[in-house]
């Protein structure tokens, strides 16, 4: 099983199949996050920390629209069980230990943003020859560099002083989205035969 | 591939050579992985010697803790490394990150080493450091791994290693970008966030260790190192001429060897650190020559050392 996308065709271009359900993958994962991020803003910002709110959320639909106008679609007749399970996945989980309820909703956010933007790599599995001038390849590699960079929004909040009395609980409750967002992940490469190196569960 | 369990964390680690040999336990730098000691692996087998490399927690193949990764751990996983090798002689080394790492270990766990060899390494934060640090932090931040492997690349070796490469620099940092994730990388480097100087902890270290530095070192400077040499008893200071930072990537040949020698010296009872300053030879197998006495080998130029 290959690690990487392809084979390329002669332009050097990830077969159609493939920019096909990885890009439906990071746009349910992102449009979720941007659903989340829509319903906690309000129409008016009264906080600073809902500025970043709102460039998080405009960040994340410029992501669903970057990949929905760079893929080459293909058929793919598994897709609506796959999106389904996946849009399943991103709903709000448990978060033990915080009695404050608008907390555990911001930590339940925070580390699914967290898991998608740490642990979903698109651009890794771009090989070497796949072309650099692909609207498909540029925004794998675009996507990815961009979750960088969202990423530091849930870093500063998940590692902050509000939820130093609760670190082992956020700990536990991000590792925990993390290996579920990881594995769907996986397994919806493997469904392309592409082996995900990082995989935790993969190892022996 | 074979894993220790730390926790709920694996480490991913690799034992070669004859398993009744002494052995040497090989710690990575920040950005590294443990193939990257294979030209040491192989030297150090082709001396007699069994060789340990691993995946630091966050690093590699080894798991990666999500928000924090304290540098306690890494000293728990590391001996639970050291503990794998049985009751022979082990010598450990590391570069930078990893020597810190195995500065920290020996202060914990000295008793169980043989001989020490920090690389590249520092024992605290003064300001150029401490703001280097985080100028590389928010280089990763703003540009992803592969900004900080720009800015390593060009600090750390020199230019007769990088001229035949860098047309390919891409291919030469695409393996490192590829299993280091940036978010680990952060937690790495945001351990040092509750770092605490362990100068006071270094004349603790009771067993035999050489102290490498690169002649041209400016991320780590020569004082850090002398900070060593002055503190840990029984230690030498060794400059590598013509080497930056990451000497362990450019000269392998003359680090393994190095190594090799100075583990010999201590098992043979021939080893005396005597906290001297001595120069190493330009390649493998070459003498190591005492620094000029009466010089001072701190400056860059050739200075006469204050008479106390």
């Amino acid at each position: 099983m290959s690690k990487f996308l392809g084979p390329l065709d002669l332009d050097g271009r990830v077969p159609p199949q493939q920019q096909t359900r990885v890009s439906a993958f990071l746009i349910s994962a992102h449009g979720a996050l941007g659903r989340r991020f829509a319903l906690s803003l309000p129409m008016r910002l009264e906080s600073a920390w809902q500025t970043e709110l709102n460039a998080q959320l405009y960040n994340e639909v410029e992501i669903v629209s970057l990949m929905m106008r760079a893929t080459s679609w293909a058929p793919d007749l598994a897709l609506g069980y796959l999106a389904a399970s996946w849009e399943i996945a991103w709903f709000p989980g448990p978060t033990e230990g915080l009695s404050d309820h608008a907390l555990a909703a911001a930590v339940d956010v925070a580390t699914l943003a967290h898991a998608v933007h740490a642990g979903i790599r698109p651009a890794a599995l771009l090989p070497v020859e796949a072309n650099a001038n692909d609207p498909f390849v540029m925004a794998l590699r675009r996507v990815e560099f961009e979750s960088g960079r969202l990423l530091q929004a849930q870093i500063m909040f998940l590692k902050g002083d509000s939820l130093v009395p609760f670190r082992d609980g956020v700990s536990a409750v991000l590792e925990r989205r993390h290996l579920q967002v990881r594995k769907l992940w996986r397994e919806m490469l493997q469904s392309l035969g592409i082996a995900d190196g990082t995989e935790i569960e993969a190892k022996p | 591939m074979a894993f220790l369990a730390h926790g709920p964390y694996r480490i991913r680690y690799e034992l070669d050579g004859p398993s009744g040999a002494p052995a040497y336990v090989l710690v990575n730098g920040l950005t590294q992985y443990a193939e990257l000691w294979t030209a040491y692996r192989d030297a150090l087998i082709g001396r007699g010697f069994r060789v340990a490399t691993f995946d630091l927690l966050g690093q590699g193949e080894s798991d990666k803790p999500t928000l924090f990764i304290s540098q306690d751990d890494q000293v728990a996983a590391l001996h639970l490394l050291i503990c794998e090798l049985g009751d022979g002689p082990v010598f450990l080394s590391g570069i930078s990150f990893g020597g810190l790492i195995a500065l920290r270990y020996a202060t914990a766990h000295g008793q169980r080493l043989s001989g020490l060899v920090p690389m590249s390494c520092f024992a605290e934060l003064p300001p150029q450091l401490f703001l280097l640090g985080n100028a590389l932090r928010a280089g990763l931040i703003l540009g992803g791994t592969s900004y900080l492997q720009d800015l390593l690349l060009s600090m750390n070796v020199s230019d007769a290693w990088l001229a035949p490469v860098l047309d390919r620099l891409d291919a030469v940092k695409r393996q490192g970008w590829l299993v280091n994730d940036m978010y680990a990388l952060q937690n790495l480097m945001e351990s040092f966030l509750e770092f605490k100087p362990l100068t006071q902890q270094l004349p603790a270290i009771g067993i035999p260790t050489m102290i490498l530095n690169g002649e041209f070192d400016f991320l780590t400077p020569r004082a850090l190192h002398d900070t060593l040499r002055i503190q840990i008893p029984n230690s030498s200071l060794v400059i590598i001429p013509r080497a930056y930072h990451a000497f362990t990537l450019e000269k392998p040949a003359l680090t393994a060897d190095l190594l090799a020698r100075f583990a010999d010296d201590v098992l043979a009872e021939r080893w005396q650190g005597n906290k001297a300053v001595w120069i190493a030879p330009e390649e493998a197998g070459g003498d190591l020559v005492p620094f000029p006495d009466g010089y001072d080998h701190l400056r860059a130029i050739p200075v006469r050392r204050a008479t106390p």
